[in-house]
């Protein structure tokens, strides 16, 4: 379901032209739990922005599903992200003064329809993470792997094609990074196709395949499990 | 409703950003407030001169005897208009009708042992018509008082109350100069003029009796004023009774007018070049304050957006399109200004009933509100565009990796 052809990404600074992909080629799966294991300075950033049709790949295709993602303008791709693709992020990015509850929500602000029963539902994912006694809490009254809980239920609430998780642990203390690991596996088990990016082999043993990133190409994958 | 989500999320940062909030409304308040009271204060000018030309009247010419600036009227000894000026002033088309008069003013007046001093008109029964204003009570100077020299009068109420108290005056008879007048109405009331003349301290007698008994000057007459039919033939009428004028007073092209004409168009300007300077300079800070205003809510909001970096990033990874952050931004921008443009026209509502008790006018209508809120309209929409469009123009990966 996400087709990786020769994907290349350069920037250009005044004359200077860095190259940082370099024609990426990888599939990931329906259904699959991949990760990405790419050291700081491989393009990992980049990737993960092109990926989340964030960013535009400078040339290569990014089939998504079956659709050419490189064609679509900037409207098109806000709404791939927001029905197809459930972010987690390192530093979590929830909303201040907001309730964990109301975070939940948020990718529906932009959805075309708004579920009648979206409170329950926001609910409902908050207490499969373990923060049903949380759901009016604010961030700043959350320790970090509750954040990233509420994150996760985040990227949950539109049933997303995929979830996209950068470093989901990079801030987290080994416990909470286990949890977190755990409610990837859950959802895996649940038949949800995740990608998680990061620098941490011990993290990106949790999949079941890890593509390794190196010098902004694939230098090779392995299947785990 | 999407967009109404939207604005739900433009209400919450309103409501969450206290301090902000807080200074854009302040600044936007203190620039609708100022536009308030001088809407206020230019409109009670307004209204107060527009009472002024009702009370002269829109459709009436005054014409007075004798040349020059002087202001009021004139009095008997220098009168030359003559009964043929009149009869030719009522042949111009578009004159409904003159009525002339005799004028003398600060008479003294004796009731037993009670002394006034009051304006003495000599008058015809189209004064009436003339000055829509007849006899409140008891009956008004008639023709056949006119033509036998009859020595009654109507009397205005600030007169009858200095002679007579509350007691009813008609039938009663007062003295003009020792001349005996019976009183046999009193005039309608009319309150005092722009300058502080009381119309209501008059007497009216019959133009014939002035001329003859009081004035000795049964040949000219002090003053008339002619009504037209429609208000807009003021202007020809007008300069037709200064060519009829001068033809009739043989006035050479060297000379000057021996008369003097007052229409409603120069009252208006006479009341409005004296309050023009003040009326500019006022405008003049009541747009620049909500200007004011507006650069500091736009400064604001800037800031903001560079604040929130983040929040925009990460409201577009979650889908939002450039036009939703657009939408977001201005929303919060209007929510401001329309709550300063309430609490604006409020506070600026509050001073000008202040102001109006030093005797300033003032006019409440529906002016400042709608002012006020076509300005927070505007200056929400105009300062608010570039902070929103800058907040969604940033790139969505690099503004979810802001610090």
């Amino acid at each position: 379901m996400i087709e990786f052809n020769d994907i290349t990404k350069f920037f250009i600074s005044g004359t200077v032209r860095t190259d940082v992909l370099r024609g990426v080629t990888f599939k990931v799966n329906k259904g699959e739990f991949a990760a990405i294991m790419a050291p700081s300075g491989t393009g990992k950033t980049t990737l993960l922005n092109v990926l989340g049709c964030l960013m535009k790949a400078s040339s290569g295709s990014y089939l998504f599903e079956d659709q050419d993602i490189e064609t679509l303008n900037d409207d098109q791709l806000s709404e791939i992200r927001n029905k197809k693709i459930g972010f987690v992020f390192q530093t979590f990015n929830l909303l201040e003064r907001t309730s964990a509850l109301d975070n939940v929500l948020l990718p529906l602000v932009y959805a075309d329809v708004y579920p009648a029963d979206a409170d329950k539902k926001a609910s409902r994912f908050l207490e499969s993470v373990g923060l049903k006694e949380r759901i009016n809490y604010k961030p700043s009254e959350l320790s970090g792997g509750q954040q990233q809980r509420v994150a996760i239920a985040r990227a949950l609430i539109n049933d997303p094609a995929v979830i996209l998780a950068d470093e989901p642990t990079g801030n987290l203390d080994a416990n909470s990074a286990k949890e977190i690991m755990e409610i990837f596996k859950t959802l895996h088990k649940e038949g949800r196709t995740i990608l998680v990016v990061t620098h941490d082999i011990n993290i990106a043993r949790s999949a079941e395949r890890i593509i390794y990133l190196k010098d902004g190409r694939v230098e090779k994958e392995e299947v785990l499990r | 409703m999407k967009i109404m989500r939207i604005a739900g999320v433009s209400m919450d940062a309103v409501m969450k950003h206290k301090v902000r909030t807080f200074l854009i409304v302040l600044a936007i308040v203190v620039g609708i407030a100022t536009l308030t009271v001088i809407v206020a204060l230019t409109q009670g000018a307004n209204k107060k001169i527009l009472q002024q030309i009702n009370n002269f009247g829109p459709d009436a010419i005054m014409v007075h005897s004798g040349g020059g600036k002087m202001r009021g009227p004139s009095t008997a000894s220098e009168a030359n208009l003559t009964k043929k000026d009149i009869a030719d002033i009522q042949d111009i088309e578009g004159v409904k009708l003159i009525s002339p008069f005799q004028v003398s003013l600060d008479m003294p007046v004796k009731y037993g042992n009670k002394f006034t001093t009051s304006w003495i008109f000599g008058v015809e029964s189209s004064w009436q018509e003339a000055w829509k204003r007849g006899a409140s009570k008891g009956d008004f100077i008639s023709d056949s008082d006119n033509e036998q020299l009859s020595k009654v009068c109507v009397i205005g109420q600030t007169a009858a109350k200095d002679l007579f108290g509350d007691a009813n005056p008609i039938g009663e008879n007062i003295l003009v100069e020792n001349v005996s007048f019976r009183v046999i109405g009193i005039l309608e009331k009319r309150g005092q003029s722009p300058v502080g003349t009381d119309f209501d301290n008059l007497i009216l007698i019959p133009f014939t009796t002035a001329s003859r008994r009081l004035m000795n000057q049964p040949l000219y007459i002090a003053m008339a004023r002619a009504v037209v039919f429609n208000p807009s033939q003021i202007k020809t009428v007008t300069a037709k009774i200064k060519e009829i004028l001068r033809a009739n007073h043989h006035l050479a092209e060297t000379e000057e007018d021996d008369f003097k004409m007052t229409s409603p168009e120069e009252i208006t300007k006479m009341i409005k070049s004296t309050s023009q300077t003040l009326n500019v300079f006022l405008w003049l800070v009541g747009i620049i304050s909500p200007f004011v205003g507006g650069i500091v809510l736009m400064n604001i909001m800037l800031m903001a957006v560079s604040e929130r970096k983040r929040e925009i990033g990460l409201r577009r990874a979650v889908g939002a399109k450039k036009k939703h952050i657009i939408f977001q931004f201005l929303a919060e921008s209007l929510v401001l200004t329309f709550a300063g443009g309430a609490f604006g026209v409020t506070a600026g509502v509050i001073i000008a009933i202040l102001i109006s008790f030093s005797g300033k006018p003032i006019s409440i209508t529906w002016q400042p509100f709608a002012t006020a809120f076509l300005f927070s309209t505007v200056i929400g929409l105009f300062f608010g565009i570039y902070p929103a469009r800058k907040a969604a123009a940033l790139d969505p990966a690099g503004a979810l990796s802001q610090k």
